[in-house]
């Protein structure tokens, strides 16, 4: 004797076009719905990434102008501020601070550029903790110095094609006359980087005899910190002003929660279409089969038999949609990353829809959730057929 | 205003931006124009590639005119190149080009302000690195290249850099650094190049 299972399956495949159709629905609705969790989990940990990749959140450089760029910009690089290097020690013995890197800016006046000079800007850095915190930051082509005290450079991408440098190529410190060595050039990064040119702390502090002295410290914190807490204490420091990414934080989090609300809507409209769709269908598949189930009661099948035949029909279709859907929005995953990525004003770098399996799995359970629920009523509807009534009438009505 | 302040400074810090290669534009074309042609009235600017122009075919015939390969990382194809075309009045008056020349210690970028004939009347180094710079940008060498226009660099060879005609009479301003002048020479005649196949100048 066939299972009630095995007949549910027949029946599907007997009505193959509607249930294809349903199917396709149905799987829509979980692409759908797994794209949307997808992005709702890939949005946020992109972003959160991107900021992890600013490097430090945290940075700390002398009183008067904030920025060094706008100091450069609006002083020509004559209002540089230093601190002793012996702040970062200071820093970095307190528990919270994961990472510090000392940097150093220095502006020269280059007679040879425009008609009456002009500035050029070279970034002192600590070869050890500055690559370990700017992680995005790739090569076109070498690597960073070899020593501390190494006579090298490494060139953003825009700095190094205005200076048409490449690895190999020697560049000529302005003012100090020093022939440096081109040891890398970065990948473009979208970022202030490209225009810099990067080279060891101790050389340049060497070369323009600024022994000792920093522009500004970069610091990166637990995660558990809480950073405006933080920057409290830093303020108890000396003559130092602390520029902080806890804002562009805070609206990094706001922006997530309006999208996720955003993506929460649409998840729901798009279950409540399913749904419909799924009930729709099942609800039609009864009353077309009235008298087959008149006539199934008949022979003795119980009530729960037939509640239990047309439920089991529903959730085969969901569990088959929900599937063919999860393994659609995996395959789709890029090209909904790139739609995505169209419309927002604003994206980060990296995936902005993730999806796993442990995604895919929630979505295919919220499918059938939703089968076992606009299941009961087609269902409750068929047990209750009167077996005379049915035999008796070609269609049933609702 | 400030949640717009902030995102702004975020997109600032991390956009994604396009992604191309760059060209050589005067510092501050206002001054520069009015510098390099004291009877000018106005300018326009224009942005021109040898990708737009006529792609791979016209790479191969600058090259071939030039006597050289492009080469390095940032001697492409889709570099743009800005081309100034001056007024006065409404009479155009010449041209304003630069190109981005590699050099011993750095870039360095050659301009050259033109009459409508293609004919030269300044050379200006905009940027240029090396200890002999100053030398190199003297009205003693500059004025040296006055009146010279294409016919005068065709026979040039950036390779071998034998000097022939008027050009021969042009010297070196610092022994020491070779390179330059050549670099010089090499990016006078392929702004030259340029200007021509680009269908400024005949």
């Amino acid at each position: 004797m066939p299972s009630l299972f095995g007949i549910a399956w027949k029946n599907i495949r007997r009505k193959r076009l509607r249930s294809i159709l349903t199917i396709i629905g149905i799987a829509l609705s979980t692409w759908v719905l797994v794209s949307l969790l997808g992005f709702n989990q890939g949005y946020e940990s992109s972003l959160n990434k991107d900021i992890d990749n600013l490097g430090f959140q945290v940075l700390l450089t002398a009183k008067g102008c904030p920025y060094e760029a706008a100091t450069l910009m609006l002083k020509g690089g004559t209002g540089l501020k230093y601190m002793p290097e012996s702040i970062v020690d200071t820093v970095k013995a307190n528990p919270e601070v994961e990472e510090v890197t000392p940097m150093l800016m220095h502006a020269v006046f280059d007679p040879n550029k425009g008609e009456e000079g002009g500035i050029t800007a070279f970034l002192g850095i600590d070869p050890v903790t500055y690559p370990r915190m700017k992680t995005y930051l790739q090569f076109q082509q070498g690597k960073w110095f070899n020593q501390p005290q190494a006579l090298e450079a490494v060139f953003g991408y825009e700095a190094a094609e205005l200076e048409q440098r490449e690895v190999g190529d020697s560049y000529l410190l302005p003012e100090a006359d020093v022939e440096i060595k081109v040891v890398g050039v970065l990948k473009r990064s979208g970022t202030q980087d490209d225009g810099t040119i990067f080279l060891p702390i101790r050389t340049l502090q060497k070369v323009y005899k600024v022994n000792g002295q920093v522009t500004s410290v970069g610091i990166k914190v637990n995660k558990s910190t809480d950073i405006a807490k933080y920057e409290e204490e830093l303020y108890k420091l000396p003559d130092v002003q602390v520029v902080s990414m806890a804002q562009v934080k805070q609206t990094i989090s706001n922006l997530v929660a309006t999208a996720r609300v955003m993506v929460m809507s649409i998840a729901l409209i798009a279950i409540l279409i399913a749904m419909v769709g799924v009930m729709n269908t099942v609800l039609m598949s009864v009353l077309e089969r009235w008298q087959e189930i008149g006539i199934m009661k008949s022979m003795g099948a119980m009530t729960s038999h037939i509640f239990k035949l047309i439920w089991f029909e529903t959730i085969l279709l969901t569990f088959v949609g929900g599937v063919v859907g999860s393994v659609m929005s995996w395959i789709l995953a890029t090209a909904t990353d790139k739609l995505i990525r169209s419309v927002l004003p604003y994206s980060p770098t990296s995936a902005l829809v993730q999806i796993d399996i442990i995604l895919a799995l929630k979505a295919i359970g919220i499918i059938m959730f939703i089968g076992i629920i606009s299941g009961i009523y087609p269902a409750w509807k068929a047990a209750r057929i009167r077996p005379i009534e049915a035999i008796r009438s070609t269609e049933g009505e609702l | 205003m400030k949640r717009i302040g902030i995102l702004i400074l975020l997109l600032v810090i991390y956009t994604t931006g396009i992604y191309a290669a760059t060209g050589c534009d005067l510092n501050e074309p206002d001054r520069d124009v009015k510098r390099l042609f004291p009877g000018s009235t106005g300018f326009k600017t224009s942005y021109v590639s040898i990708q737009q122009k006529g792609g791979k075919a016209l790479q191969t015939k600058i090259e071939q005119r030039l006597g050289d390969k492009f080469t390095g990382m940032y001697e492409t194809m889709d570099v743009p190149y800005t081309v100034y075309e001056i007024y006065k009045d409404k009479q155009g008056i010449g041209y304003i080009h630069g190109v981005n020349q590699k050099g011993q210690y750095g870039g360095i970028q050659v301009f050259l302000a033109l009459d409508p004939k293609g004919v030269i009347k300044t050379l200006y180094y905009q940027k240029m690195t090396n200890q002999s710079a100053k030398a190199f940008r003297s009205d003693t060498f500059t004025n040296q290249f006055k009146g010279l226009s294409m016919k005068d660099f065709a026979a040039y060879s950036p390779v071998t850099g034998k000097q022939d005609g008027a050009l021969a009479k042009i010297k070196n301003p610092a022994p020491k650094a070779v390179q330059d002048f050549r670099a010089t020479l090499r990016g006078i005649k392929k702004n030259l190049i340029l200007m021509q196949e680009f269908g400024y100048t005949k």
